[in-house]
């Protein structure tokens, strides 16, 4: 059998930013190399990826995580049947409850809840509200066999990528097929301070002196090694269907490398877009190339051409990896900005980034499309 | 007898035997049962399958660069943001690199290695938001698990051999599964059983804490000093 693995490596300048904050609002880090790095965590990126996946997807192949499922389903129990109106809560509790997704009997007035963040699909939300209201017209409680399974198929886009985990009802568990490293800055970065100082506006008629409030806020700016890779045959196994796992390739390629998270951005207004996003379809393994910057590109004070230096550092090492390893990919694309990152236009086609995402996910259907 | 050899290294990774539900601690080397359900995701067994042979095998680490320990604060919430879960504290390994070492029979290890190279499911390094940096298995050895763990050359990244540039060798720690006999160190809940989400099962593992000396390729010896070494090929004349 084929198979068919799709690494993502992102080159990505951002300004004076905090994207990331830990719980004392500092940017977060992390060392490799010996050096310390700015750090944005994986968790973090990958919210970025599923807001953005509404822009490349229809609702209906996306999921929502919530607590409040409850809500969710008696509003399209509702939708159903609108003489189902009044017990709509009380229904929605009792289908959860039938999957073994609440517990709870939700009070008067109130919705049933589900004891964690559930993620579940639209159209998973949807089946569980047409089994509700299946079982009301028949007089009956629903059944839990029909229930999970109703929240076990037709998994949405972005469950199938980053994967479910239901800790008290494990049959319902969805493997992720997407890994996502922590991006990592290319170079040393030192958190520096803004030291600022609010003005209260109306102090200025009065004779008084100083400042309404102080305070600083911790950022930093670095160019990020960002990296994730996609397992296509294990995407497809989820969703089941070749059309939708091409899609949702071509949806996370661009998802992936548009998104930011969004910390801070009202006072950096740090949105912007990758320098270059080099894209490897292998079949044997996935390859990280962060090896490329454990030794740190250029020194803390030359941030000129910092880019370009990564651009080249990347484009040897991953040579050397190829050369060393005998593993080159099937096949490679990359999108880059400019001549900075010229360098790494030897690693694959060059393609303006809608292009590359359409390749990708036309070479993905090629391969997998011979199998049932 | 075979050993199996892992280079585990990359920018993060996470390995946990005691993790309680906010807190979820690493500990200062690769586990067993990392390493084994590693292993195992290469194979493709899935969590529920029973691990067999991957039971039999004795495991091994040595601690090439020590790394450091950081804490990630992570928060959870709605889509929409307004439901906030508990706060989560994930501590992982920064920058270190180990050398693990499986040893069993030859054909099992000779698969576990294909595997590795063709993994069924994507491998990573306890947790999977690290995956490995480099490649990860250095092949199929004949010898002793011991033996190869106190011989292989020093792993280290070339930054940490050139600090310790002054010293011809290194001493290395090692952890090993205790054979009969041996005076053992300690004992972890660190022995694979199942990894079935609905049972997970761990036994006891008793180990040996060990050290052995690897000769350092970036060692230079210390010349007669001189002051205009830092200007480094500048002679005075």
């Amino acid at each position: 059998m084929t198979r068919t693995i799709i690494d993502v490596h992102i080159l990505h300048t951002v300004p004076p930013s905090n994207l990331n904050r830990d719980d004392a609002g500092s940017p977060k880090t992390a060392v490799y190399g010996g050096v310390r790095r700015a750090r944005v965590s994986s968790q973090a990126w990958k919210r970025a990826v599923r807001l953005a996946f509404e822009d490349h997807l229809d609702d209906e192949q996306l999921g929502e995580r919530t607590k409040r499922v409850g809500e969710a389903i008696a509003a399209r129990i509702t939708n159903l049947d609108p003489a189902l109106k009044d017990e709509a809560a009380t229904l929605a509790f009792d289908v959860l409850k039938a999957a073994g997704l609440a517990k709870k009997e939700p009070k008067n007035g109130t919705q049933a809840e589900s004891e964690y963040l559930l993620f579940l699909s639209h159209r998973q939300q949807q089946r569980l509200a047409e089994l509700a209201v299946d079982s009301a017209r028949a007089g009956k409680a629903p059944e839990g066999k029909a229930a999970k399974d109703a929240a076990n198929r037709e998994h949405s886009v972005d469950i199938a990528m980053f994967g479910r985990m239901v800790a008290d009802v494990s049959d319902i568990n969805v493997d992720a097929a997407v890994q996502v490293a922590h991006a990592i800055s290319v170079h040393g970065v030192s958190n520096e301070f803004d030291y600022f100082t609010a003005v209260d506006d109306r102090k200025h008629d009065i004779q008084e002196t100083g400042a309404g409030m102080i305070g600083s806020i911790e950022f930093n700016s670095s160019t990020l090694y960002r990296y994730a890779t996609i397992d296509v045959d294990r995407l497809q196994e989820t969703l089941g269907d070749p059309a939708a796992t091409k899609n949702a390739v071509q949806a996370f390629l661009l998802a992936f490398a548009l998104s930011m998270p969004t910390g801070k951005q009202n006072t950096f207004a740090n949105g912007t877009r990758p320098d270059a996003v080099v894209v490897q379809l292998r079949d044997t393994r996935s390859i990280n190339l962060v090896g490329a910057f454990e030794e740190p590109v250029g020194d803390q004070t030359d941030t000129a051409g910092r880019v370009g230096l990564a651009a080249q550092a990347l484009a040897d090492y991953t040579t050397q990896v190829h050369q060393a390893y005998g593993d080159e990919p099937v096949e490679a694309w990359v999108t880059h900005v400019g001549p900075r990152t010229a360098p790494l236009a030897t690693l694959g086609t060059v393609l303006p980034l809608p292009g590359l995402a359409e390749a990708v996910a036309s070479k993905v259907a090629e391969r997998i499309g011979g199998r049932p | 007898m075979s050993v199996l050899l892992m280079r585990l290294a990359g920018p993060l990774q996470a390995w946990g035997t005691r993790s309680r539900f906010v807190h979820r601690h690493t500990e200062a080397a690769p586990t067993k049962s990392g390493v084994i359900g590693m292993l195992a995701a290469a194979r493709g067994i899935r969590r529920t399958d029973p691990l067999t042979e991957l039971l039999e095998v004795s495991f091994g680490v040595r601690i090439d660069q020590p790394g450091q320990v950081i804490r990630d604060f992570q928060v959870a919430r709605t889509l929409d943001g307004r439901t906030s879960m508990p706060l989560t504290y994930r501590y992982y390994l920064a920058d270190a690199v180990f050398l693990a070492a499986v040893s069993g029979g030859r054909a099992l290890l000779d698969g576990l290695h294909d595997a590795l190279t063709h993994p069924h499911f994507p491998i990573f390094l306890g947790r999977r938001s690290c995956p490995p940096a480099g490649v990860v298995s250095l092949g199929v050895h004949d010898g002793e698990l011991t033996e190869r763990l106190a011989t292989w050359n020093w792993q280290a990244s070339a930054w940490h051999q050139r600090e310790h540039k002054s010293q011809r060798t290194v001493r290395l720690e090692i952890l090993r599964d205790a054979h009969d006999g041996d005076p053992i160190t300690e004992t972890t809940p660190d022995e694979p059983v199942s990894y079935d989400p609905t049972h997970r099962q761990h036994g006891w593992r008793s180990v040996v804490r060990e050290h052995t000396d690897v000769n350092n390729p970036l060692f230079r010896p210390i010349t007669d000093h001189d002051p205009m070494d830092a200007l480094e090929g500048w002679s005075c004349t």
